[in-house]
């Protein structure tokens, strides 16, 4: 233990990890870690994404093997190689998806969660059984369990999934974001479960972005940043500064450094978004986009940051609000419609959701601008050397490395295939363009094409938006506009674009 | 997706990786397995019959025999291309021959006009297909049993159960006239399967459509448009399948309930060992001809050498089985070495 606070007739920890280590490749994501979860607190564990949080959980759960360090329960190493295993040892996971079988009832969901004999132990699959109902009891579920899930509400849903959790004794119960999809009412239900859960004796884990609700709830937090502990509180000295401060790594004073720059008179607005709206996703969000003006859209994964672009790119449609392009009404019923409209969308997931893997980098550039290469209106043949010969020009003038663009496109790193989608986008000379997330997964040297790229796009006229959670990036943009929750929480310029006005707003 | 086609999810090789001895054979081994294959029959069954099999007469006999399966299995590619299963194309066979000889015998009509609403008929049902399948989300392999289904009752009802036959005339004649000594069928499958090669490598829908069947999400993100591309393939196979419909009524002078059954397990046979031809489990053109010939060369050169037909089906299943294995082992022993 780093911090030396273990009072004199206080438990001793149930679970205490002691040095733990995991790289992935080059990514150190826990460096070292020792921090211990006691019998009757909550422990809620705090950092920006990719801080090492949810690897410690997945290490505790058995989901990933530690390169070093030790897992102690109650005082013995424990070998954690699979959720069997962590099972076994009484702890329990509710990870940050809803994992129901949604024809299953409630009883038969909370069922999966027994791991009670074998396989071929009979199992009660009518009525609610016994272990059930305590469970159930416990965590105040009202509402029936011998109906299909599917008919509960999201919250309902949670409270089977927790309840799963609890059909057996659990010494330890780590939850993993559990108030991401709920709304306040929801939250506050929740956290009064977790609270009497940690009453009952239970070691409660509780990760969460929402600073309020760790604030309010924990007896100790412990703040990740970069792979390693920044903070270890006991209740008492939970502040909300303190722990913003071991998020960042450094001093918070909101606004520091602003020197409200002038803004000088803007060119034409491109694209101007009024109140509008998606569900619980994107709330009431109004926005303004410039010719030739580069906007970052901060905010922590699950912000609506992505329901946001999807809905200008018409692959959703809001149920609320306008959109005017050019200033005039856009309704975009179709992505081809959006498109048309000179609306272009770099997706964050880009090998499900952007690239044709098995096909070569020519096919992924010009999915976008076949037509270009057609022999003429009449005959829709397209030009196969003229479409091949620009294809080459094209992978020369961005960068992107392969000997031929007949290869295929599997066969390229993370940096150059990104580059191929935005190639393919930047082919259609949009008016828009939405990058989110353009430089996940991608090496440093391509990182700094990929921004010169979209330099140039905004040169030439391009409006763009850059969605990222990597902070850092978005110092560049003109604007920042902080996201969180589905709203527009704060919006940036000039010298106020520093990375913990940043994550100050996201928190807030 | 059940109905879908799921690809196999192909990590990517290190670039730059020079790709070893060991594992230049095994692509070599799958890309061009399956023609090999077509060799080894085409030697084998000249050595076994050397007189009857490799004649002029016996392999234009081939060709001929492959035409109309090579006209269905080409129809068929495209669906699969776009990732869509398709199990109707067999009734619409029998449909379209039925139409044909029907609107001949019992309502007078022209040849031409016969043969054009057969045409028109099979394509109806094709956009009906697609249509279930692409705005009514309806897994593929269902939506086209029950339409394949229905078809097989509106066969029954038109053609009472009995074939419908006809004399010879200007409509059987399709199916023997000959140009310059070549039967108008294989030119006819010659201009199909031309047309949709060209189709498929060289238009804007034909590389949409390649897109829709890799990664369909991808491919909407892309701003293709994913349903209207599902409607085309799917109208396009059944066209085919009525095309094949009415050569092969043509041929045998009936229209028949039962007519174009034989064509469902051939087709799909024949598309899936061309998968594996020269490309790594892509369906394409030239791979289907090639699947077709292994098929119709099997069929043909073991009724030279008096084989029964149970020997047919268990050859023709085994060659079906041993190609497309040996195109995905290789594939992946190929990508176990890469991973290293």
């Amino acid at each position: 233990m780093t911090t030396a606070t273990t009072a004199p007739g206080q438990a001793a920890p149930l679970v205490r990890v002691r040095g733990l280590t995991k790289s992935y490749g080059a990514i150190r994501a826990l460096r070292g870690v020792d921090v211990s979860f006691r019998r009757g607190e909550i422990h809620g564990l705090v950092g920006a994404n990719g801080a090492g949080k949810s690897t410690l959980i997945r290490c505790l759960a058995g989901l990933e093997r530690p390169d070093a360090g030790d897992i102690l329960v109650d005082g013995e190493i424990a070998h954690v190689h699979g959720p069997d295993d962590a099972a076994r040892l009484g702890l329990a996971f509710i990870h940050q998806e809803l994992n129901l079988v949604s024809s299953f009832t409630g009883a038969q969901n909370i069922m999966l969660g027994s791991h009670r004999g074998s396989m071929v132990t009979p199992r009660r699959f009518s009525g609610v059984p016994r272990a059930v109902l305590d469970a159930a009891r416990r965590v105040g579920i009202d509402f029936p369990l011998d109906i299909p899930v599917s008919e509960l509400t999201v919250h309902q849903q949670w409270l089977v999934t927790i309840a799963r959790a609890l059909v057996e004794d659990r010494a330890l119960i780590a939850m993993d974001e559990p108030t991401a999809s709920l709304d306040a009412q929801e939250a506050a239900t929740l956290l009064k479960v977790a609270r009497e859960l940690a009453a009952s004796g239970v070691a409660v884990v509780f990760i969460s972005h929402r600073l309020d609700e760790v604030t309010a709830v924990c007896d100790r937090v412990t703040a990740f940043k970069d792979g390693s502990i920044s903070l270890a509180l006991p209740r008492a000295e939970i502040t909300r500064e303190a722990v913003v401060r071991a998020i960042v790594g450094h001093d918070v004073t909101p606004g520091a450094g602003a020197t409200a720059f002038e803004v000088t008179e803007h060119p034409r607005v491109v694209l101007r978004l009024q109140d509008v709206g998606r569900g619980r996703s994107v709330r009431e969000v109004s926005l303004t986009l410039h010719e030739g003006e580069v906007v970052g859209i901060a905010g922590l994964v699950g912000s609506g940051r992505t329901e946001l672009a999807r809905l200008i790119f018409g692959a959703d449609r809001p149920d609320r609000g306008t959109m005017l392009l050019d200033g005039k009404p856009y309704r975009p019923r179709s992505i081809p419609h959006a498109i048309a409209r000179g609306v272009a969308y770099v997706p964050e997931e880009r090998r499900s959701e952007a690239l044709f893997l098995t096909h070569s980098v020519e096919d992924n550039l010009h999915i976008t601008v076949w037509d270009r290469w057609r022999m003429s209106k009449l005959l829709p043949l397209i030009r196969p050397r003229a479409s091949r010969a620009a294809a080459n020009h094209t992978c020369r003038t961005l960068g992107i490395k392969t000997a031929d663009a007949r290869r295929p496109v599997m066969s390229l790193s993370g940096g150059n295939q990104q580059k191929v989608v935005m190639g393919r986008w930047l082919a259609t000379n949009p008016k828009i363009l939405i990058l989110d997330e353009p430089t996940r997964g991608v090496d440093v040297g391509a990182r700094a094409d990929i921004y010169d790229r979209i330099r140039e796009a905004n040169r030439s006229g391009s409006a763009v938006l850059v969605i990222s959670s990597e902070f850092e990036e978005l110092l560049e943009c003109n604007r920042v506009l902080v996201m969180a929750e589905g709203r527009i929480v704060g919006e940036l310029t000039g010298g106020e674009i520093t990375v913990p006005n940043m994550l100050h707003l996201c928190y807030a | 997706m059940e109905g879908t086609i799921e690809k196999a999810t192909k990590p990517s090789a290190e670039p730059g990786a020079a790709p070893g001895k060991a594992q230049r054979m095994l692509v070599l081994s799958g890309r061009y397995g399956t023609p090999a294959v077509l060799v080894l029959l085409l030697i084998g069954f000249t050595a076994a019959s050397p007189q009857a099999f490799m004649t002029g007469q016996n392999l234009l006999n081939i060709l001929n025999q492959s035409a109309t399966l090579a006209i269905v299995a080409g129809g068929l590619t495209l669906p699969l291309v776009a990732g869509k299963f398709d199990l109707s194309f067999a009734a619409v066979v029998s449909l379209s021959g039925i139409l044909a000889v029907g609107f001949l015998e019992r309502s007078g009509l022209p040849w031409f006009a016969a043969v054009l609403l057969a045409l028109a008929a099979a394509s109806i049902i094709g956009l009906v297909n697609g249509l279930l399948v692409a705005y009514l989300r309806i897994n593929p392999i269902v939506a086209t049993l029950g339409t394949s289904t229905m078809l097989l009752g509106v066969n029954y009802a038109y053609s009472n159960g009995t074939p419908i036959t006809l004399a010879p005339g200007p409509f059987t004649d399709i199916a023997r006239a000959s140009v310059l000594g070549i039967p108008a069928p294989i030119i006819l499958t010659a201009i199909v399967l031309g047309g949709l090669w060209v189709a498929l490598n060289f238009t804007l829908l034909g590389h949409h459509m390649q897109a829709v069947g890799t990664n369909q999400v991808a491919a909407r993100m892309a701003g293709v448009r994913v349903a209207r591309i599902t409607v085309i393939a799917f109208a396009i196979c059944a066209l085919c399948a009525g095309l094949a419909g009415v050569v092969l009524a043509a041929r045998i002078g009936s229209g028949q309930v039962t007519a174009g059954d034989g064509y469902l397990l051939n087709a799909f046979a024949a598309v899936f060992l061309g998968a594996s031809v020269l490309r790594d489990g892509d369906f394409h053109i030239l791979g289907t001809v090639v699947g077709v010939l292994i098929v119709t060369v099997t069929f043909n050169g073991l009724s030279l050498l008096g084989a029964q037909s149970y020997v047919q089906f268990l050859f023709q299943g085994g060659i079906l089985v041993a190609a497309t294995a040996l195109s995905s082992t290789s594939r992946g022993m190929l990508l176990a070495s890469v991973r290293h």
